[in-house]
């Protein structure tokens, strides 16, 4: 059972903490006290960040020349985040803020439309998908999608200022975001996509840029089942519960 | 490259990362390779998989740029806490994980570091660095070397040095107001007195 820390606890374990040399359960009391506490924790704040001095302190060790080349080389064959991402474009202009975050949780949100329809899409090449022109994740992403779309699995439409495009829940395979004609981004911000549950607890799924395509494929890993909607926002970073404007959103039951 | 002056431009690099641009881990490789290796060697003590660490520390920034956040720390202590902590999961024989492995404290606590070390880190020399650490009690400073590059906690430190687990916390808080002293962060808030073997019961609960 985790215990419950006072402040007296947080500052008695401060250089502790600030070192990460405590047990899971006394770090989750210290955060548990510290996302509540009114307590400025003075000590705990002005030893936190000492591990910078004590990394370089470390007498330096150069690596072997052949590392960098390699690292190259393994990064060059490594997307980033969920899904190989393309520059955004500078100076693109800001999405604007249609809904609040709360109003897209509402049953007024998008509903889902039938499978044909995204069939027809696909089938008359609407979205300019060019696959020889895309890494092979991407490629067996979309095949998926089409696959999955072919043998009549569920896609949930999602829409917004931002752009269109569906969840495809490609069961026992995980599902894909499926989206087309995205607005660019301004340098800096990302895509962040969140599935909700009944409570309206936000679960974060993953980030992308939208790449140089009309489509954009993003994995989504986690299971849709137990989710009412599926959203995006925009965000500077990857965060664990939405800060930014919401684009898009779409319920994932209809 | 040197070890211990930190270049302005992070932030620039990681906004480059972000947007997908491979030359710029390379930058980050060429600023702080060889002080990512140091602290893997000090960890793992074999310079081959130190190496192997290092590259797969470098791959995951590259992943997992959308993860780092400025407002907890610089790009330089993010690398280097993903460093430590998978050499501390390879030598604990443990599976790295996102949610921890590539977390640093400030993530786990959510709080945010004092700048006031990074800044001690930008401003001096490796070598002042090392005099300061060197300068403290030996038990002090083996407390920290043991939490930072032996991945301990005060419990484990505690036994492992043969002293109750309060004498073992009270020596890890003593050296890093010592080491902040040392370094004169007068930005930091004044750390009160702590004598060692303080609520060993308390920190024995």
């Amino acid at each position: 059972m985790t215990p419950r820390f006072a402040c007296r606890d947080v500052d008695e374990l401060a250089g502790a903490l600030a070192l990460g040399a405590v047990g899971p359960d006394e770090a989750l009391a210290a955060r548990e006290h510290l996302e509540t506490c009114p307590e400025p924790h003075g000590e705990l704040r002005s030893l936190m960040g000492a591990d910078a001095v004590l990394a370089a302190g470390a007498e330096p060790i150069q690596p072997r020349a052949g590392l960098r080349d390699r690292l190259m080389d393994s990064v060059a064959r490594t997307p980033q985040g969920v899904v190989t991402h393309a520059p955004a474009a500078p100076g693109a202009p800001v999405v604007e803020r249609r809904r609040g975050w709360l109003d897209w949780l509402s049953p007024r949100v998008a509903r889902p439309l039938a499978l044909a329809a995204v069939v027809a899409v696909i089938a008359v090449g609407a979205w300019g998908i060019s696959l020889s022109s895309q890494l092979g994740e991407r490629d067996r992403a979309l095949r998926a999608v089409a696959n999955a779309i072919a043998g009549g699995e569920v896609a949930f439409r999602v829409d917004g200022d931002a752009g269109r495009g569906y969840v495809v829940d490609t069961s026992g395979s995980g599902s894909s975001f499926v989206v087309a004609d995205l607005n660019p981004l301004p340098t800096g911000k990302l895509y962040e996509l969140w599935l909700i549950g009944p409570d309206g607890s936000p679960v974060d799924v993953g980030t992308f840029r939208p790449g140089d395509d009309a489509v954009t494929v993003v994995p989504v890993d986690q299971d849709l089942s137990g989710f009412e909607t599926f959203a995006v926002t925009v965000e500077t970073m990857r965060v664990d519960a939405p800060t930014g404007d919401i684009v898009m959103a779409g319920a994932l039951q209809g | 490259m040197t070890d211990s002056a930190q270049p302005p431009d992070d932030q620039l690099l990681a906004e480059r990362l972000r947007s997908g641009d491979r030359e710029a881990l390379g930058i980050l490789y060429d600023r702080y390779a060889s002080v990512a290796m140091a602290v893997a060697v000090r960890v793992v003590s074999d310079r081959e998989l130190a190496e192997d660490l290092v590259h797969d520390a470098y791959v995951a920034v590259w992943q997992k740029i959308d993860r780092f956040d400025p407002s907890r720390g610089s790009l330089r202590s993010w690398l280097l806490t993903i460093v430590r902590n998978r050499a501390i999961d390879r030598l604990r024989g443990t599976r790295p994980t996102i949610e921890v492995g590539e977390a640093d404290q400030q993530s786990l606590l959510r709080t945010s570091a004092n700048p006031t070390w990074e800044a001690a880190v930008q401003r001096r020399s490796a070598t002042e660095l090392r005099e300061a650490l060197a300068r403290l009690p030996d038990e002090q400073r083996q407390a920290v070397e043991l939490a930072y590059f032996g991945g301990r906690t005060y419990r484990e430190i505690a036994v492992l040095t043969g002293v109750p687990q309060g004498t073992a916390n009270g020596r890890l808080r003593l050296a890093l107001g010592k080491l902040r002293d040392s370094l004169n962060l007068t930005d930091a808030a004044p750390l009160s007195v702590v004598s060692d073997g303080i609520s060993a019961e308390r920190m024995g609960r």
